[in-house]
């Protein structure tokens, strides 16, 4: 079986659940050819991947290779072409985007697959007949943004697309019923697989991390959508409380500037560290370091950094958004907080901090556990085996 | 006043924004020369008193190149040697940095006043030519630029010791300056300033059975808090108190989109883009109060203008903004940062009785015609730009 995954960049080593979904695909025999707009990196070989016509820079560069492309796909491509053409037209889409839908998916055009599957909702736009006109099955994965935030500022942007999915890829309960409040009406199949980690890569041994080091960790983009700014200024409350800690945030983004602001006015500025992205090793080394690992963001999909922590033994207290809620169990394999409540955080950090020593190796301990028994890579690797052959 | 003062007023780009174009009509107005250097971004309109040397695209650029290096060489050549040398000293790529800096070299203004701080380094030479440097105090350059990026710290520490003098937008930010190792007997206090006939105080009526119109203005930056007014709002929302709340100048952010979508307050949250001046004018005349939840600010004009205008105004306490308002007394006043003190703040507007409300906006808009008249501000700068000249500061 040949699948194509359509990816915005070829994945970077930290976006672990395409590379292992790849690994794991290949492992079993299917053939996965990984389309992309932009290859910023090679982990792929290079065989496996086929490149977007890039259609920026000066008008004449854009011109040719436009003109290229649109030759190559009617010569050598003619059916498949034909048939975008024409089901683009039946959505009665402008003459002018039906080229251009030509010239951008021509180097999906040109293959022929069994599934076509979108790693992103995103992904999916002014490519809503790509799979038809190849003749292969559709797939979308949607992992919250997508489907959290996109359509509010785009609203109806998967208006054309319900109606042409053969099957749903979600990674959280959470996610799934996004997709009603935009206008999915059951017309495809949803599958939920949730990320998954490789737990071997995450042992650790019984070390002494539940101390009153009180040493906090997340590990997140600096972005909005991490909700940083609510996790800082309930740090700031414990402060007041004269409750000793440290904070690291490890992660780089637009954010900067507004959450080294925030640490710096709430007064906590000596106990954060802004420690920039980092390789996947010093991660592992800054988690052992950790207590307690904080993920209270405003919209996740899943996180997997989550369950990298909870692997490594770390105490996690996240916030109730989308999937977390199904990735931390509250008061089992750890804390789940209404999201967007720095008092609330600030006083569930303080409860988790004073609890008795076994209390926390409990939950530990259940973390743990159930972070080997439900979301490790065999599982994921075969449930996507099977979402692809049912 | 002797001879003419010609002054630079430089922020890279002509025409600038709003406060600065009102500063450059009202010193034109008094007599001072006003030179513009930089690019010109579109047309302004002509003033007497205003002269530009600025150019446009790549073709106006080599024009200005040719020009000032011809005219230098003829008339200036010891200058332009000079200067040559220091910019051949420079990383940054010395054909830009000869069209940036040969037309000021060239017309040499009596003072070169820089209205953002960020890029002092670029802008120090000019005194190796007589020519005194005066550095504005304004907002995000020096309250948060310097504290994320400790390499500009760095230089504020190195550079500000040198300047001749600084004009500070508030006496906030004459203190977080002073961090940086600003003189304070070098820093000037120019409060920013409206042309108050233009902006006339109306005595506001409402209708106590509509809801409360809350408005803010500004564009969709972290700076601005608009997250936790968002919060705020829901707090209200929760209380059961009826209101409209309008954010003017965000459109389509993602965060704020999102958190409305979350709270479910798609009726009574509004998202506009930018308006006109004059429809700015009318957004705050209608509303019962103007929520300025800013996080950092040097002092906002959208609450000056609001204070003018007879609109109560809720103001975060950040910045010089405790400057302008006196809690209760022409306004309200709250800590920066909290969404319940914001939503506590409206309930007790909504509260109000009318004759308290009028006390309280007429008592903001005597604030304004005191420390705050465009006349006060241009006599306030002219008396900084004499004192500098006569080495008085």
């Amino acid at each position: 079986m040949k699948i194509g995954l359509v990816l915005p960049s070829v994945p970077a080593y930290s976006e672990t659940f395409f590379t292992n979904k790849v690994n794991g695909l290949e492992e079993k025999g299917f053939k996965v050819l990984v389309f992309v707009n932009n290859a910023n990196t090679t982990h792929f070989n290079i065989s496996n991947t086929r490149l977007a016509p890039r259609l920026t820079g000066s008008f004449l560069r854009v011109g040719i290779v436009s003109a290229l492309r649109l030759i190559g796909s009617i010569l050598f491509h003619f059916n498949s072409t034909k048939h975008l053409y024409l089901l683009d037209k039946a959505d009665k889409i402008a003459f002018s985007q039906r080229i251009k839908n030509i010239i951008s998916n021509s180097h999906i055009l040109a293959e022929s697959l069994d599934w076509l599957h979108f790693g992103f909702g995103t992904m999916v736009f002014n490519r809503e007949n790509v799979a038809k006109a190849i003749s292969a099955k559709m797939a979308v994965s949607f992992r919250g943004f997508d489907i959290g935030v996109y359509p509010l500022k785009n609203p109806d942007c998967y208006e054309r697309l319900w109606n042409k999915l053969d099957k749903i890829h979600v990674i959280s309960d959470d996610i799934r019923d996004l997709l009603y409040t935009h206008g999915f009406k059951d017309q495809a199949d949803v599958i939920k697989i949730t990320p998954a980690i490789n737990t071997s890569l995450f042992k650790s041994d019984n070390k002494e991390f539940l101390g009153n080091k009180n040493h906090f960790i997340t590990i997140a983009r600096l972005h909005w959508k991490k909700g940083l700014e609510y996790t800082l200024e309930a740090l700031a409350l414990l402060k007041k409380e004269s409750i000793p800690f440290h904070y690291t945030i490890i992660g780089e983004g637009i954010e900067y500037e507004r959450l080294k602001f925030s640490a710096y006015q709430l007064g906590i500025d000596d106990h954060v560290t802004f420690t920039g992205k980092m390789a996947h090793k010093q991660i592992i080394n800054e988690l052992n370091k950790a207590d307690i690992y904080i993920q209270y963001s405003i919209q996740e999909g899943f996180c997997n950094a989550v369950l990298e922590a909870q692997a490594l033994g770390l105490l996690c207290i996240v916030s109730n958004s989308e999937g977390l809620s199904e990735n931390v169990l509250n008061n089992e394999t750890g804390w789940v907080v209404p999201k967007c409540n720095s008092k609330e955080l600030a006083n569930k950090i303080i409860q988790v901090i004073n609890l008795p020593q076994n209390k926390k190796q409990d939950i530990a301990k259940n973390a743990k556990e159930r972070v080997s028994k439900h979301f490790e890579m065999h599982q994921q690797k075969q449930q996507y085996v099977e979402f692809y052959k049912e | 006043m002797g001879k003419t003062i010609k002054i630079a007023i430089y922020t890279g780009l002509v025409p600038s924004t709003t406060f600065i174009e009102r500063l450059i009509q009202g010193l034109a107005h008094n007599g001072l020369h006003i030179y513009l250097f930089g690019l010109q971004r579109r047309q302004s309109i002509p003033l007497k008193n205003v002269f530009h040397f600025t150019y446009t695209k790549t073709f106006s650029k080599l024009f200005i190149l040719i020009k000032y290096s011809f005219l230098l060489t003829i008339l200036k050549a010891r200058d332009k040697r000079k200067l040559d040398v220091f910019i051949a000293n420079q990383i940054k790529n010395s054909i830009q940095l000869k069209i940036k800096y040969y037309p000021v070299l060239y017309h040499r203004p009596d003072i070169f006043h820089l209205q953002w701080a960020k890029s002092i380094a670029d802008w120090l030479w000019v005194q190796e030519f007589g020519i005194k440097l005066i550095v504005s105090l304004r907002g995000a350059h020096i309250n948060y630029s310097p504290i994320a990026n400790p390499e500009l710290a760095v230089v504020y520490k190195n550079l500000f010791p040198k300047v001749d003098g600084f004009h500070a937008v508030s006496k906030a930010i004459s203190e977080e300056a002073i961090k940086y190792n600003a003189v304070k007997s070098k820093i000037h206090l120019v409060y920013s300033g409206l042309e108050l006939e233009e902006m006339p105080f109306q005595l506001k009526k409402f209708d106590e059975s509509k809801p409360l119109a809350i408005l803010s203005i500004g564009r969709a930056h972290w700076k601005k808090g608009y997250s936790y007014a968002l919060d705020a709002m829901n707090l209200l929302e929760k209380d059961t108190i009826d209101f409209n709340y309008t954010l003017v100048g965000v459109e389509n952010d993602e965060e704020l989109l999102y958190k409305r979508s979350q709270f479910k307050l798609e009726n009574k949250i509004t998202f506009k883009g930018t308006l006109s001046f004059t429809e700015i004018v009318k957004e705050i005349r209608e509303a019962d109060v103007l929520l300025l939840s800013s996080v950092e600010e040097g002092i906002a004009n959208v609450v000056l203008e609001s204070m003018a205008l007879g609109t109560l105004v809720i103001s975060t306490d950040c910045g010089g903004m405790n400057e302008v308002i006196i809690d209760c007394e022409n306004g309200f006043l709250v800590p920066v940062r909290d969404h319940e003190a914001i939503a506590n703040a409206l309930k007790k507007v909504s509260e109000l009785t009318l004759s308290t409300y009028q006390q309280i906006t007429k008592a903001a808009r005597v604030t304004i015609e005191k420390q705050h008249s465009s006349e006060k501000m241009n006599s306030g700068m002219q008396t900084l730009y004499q004192k500098i000249l006569n080495n008085k500061l």
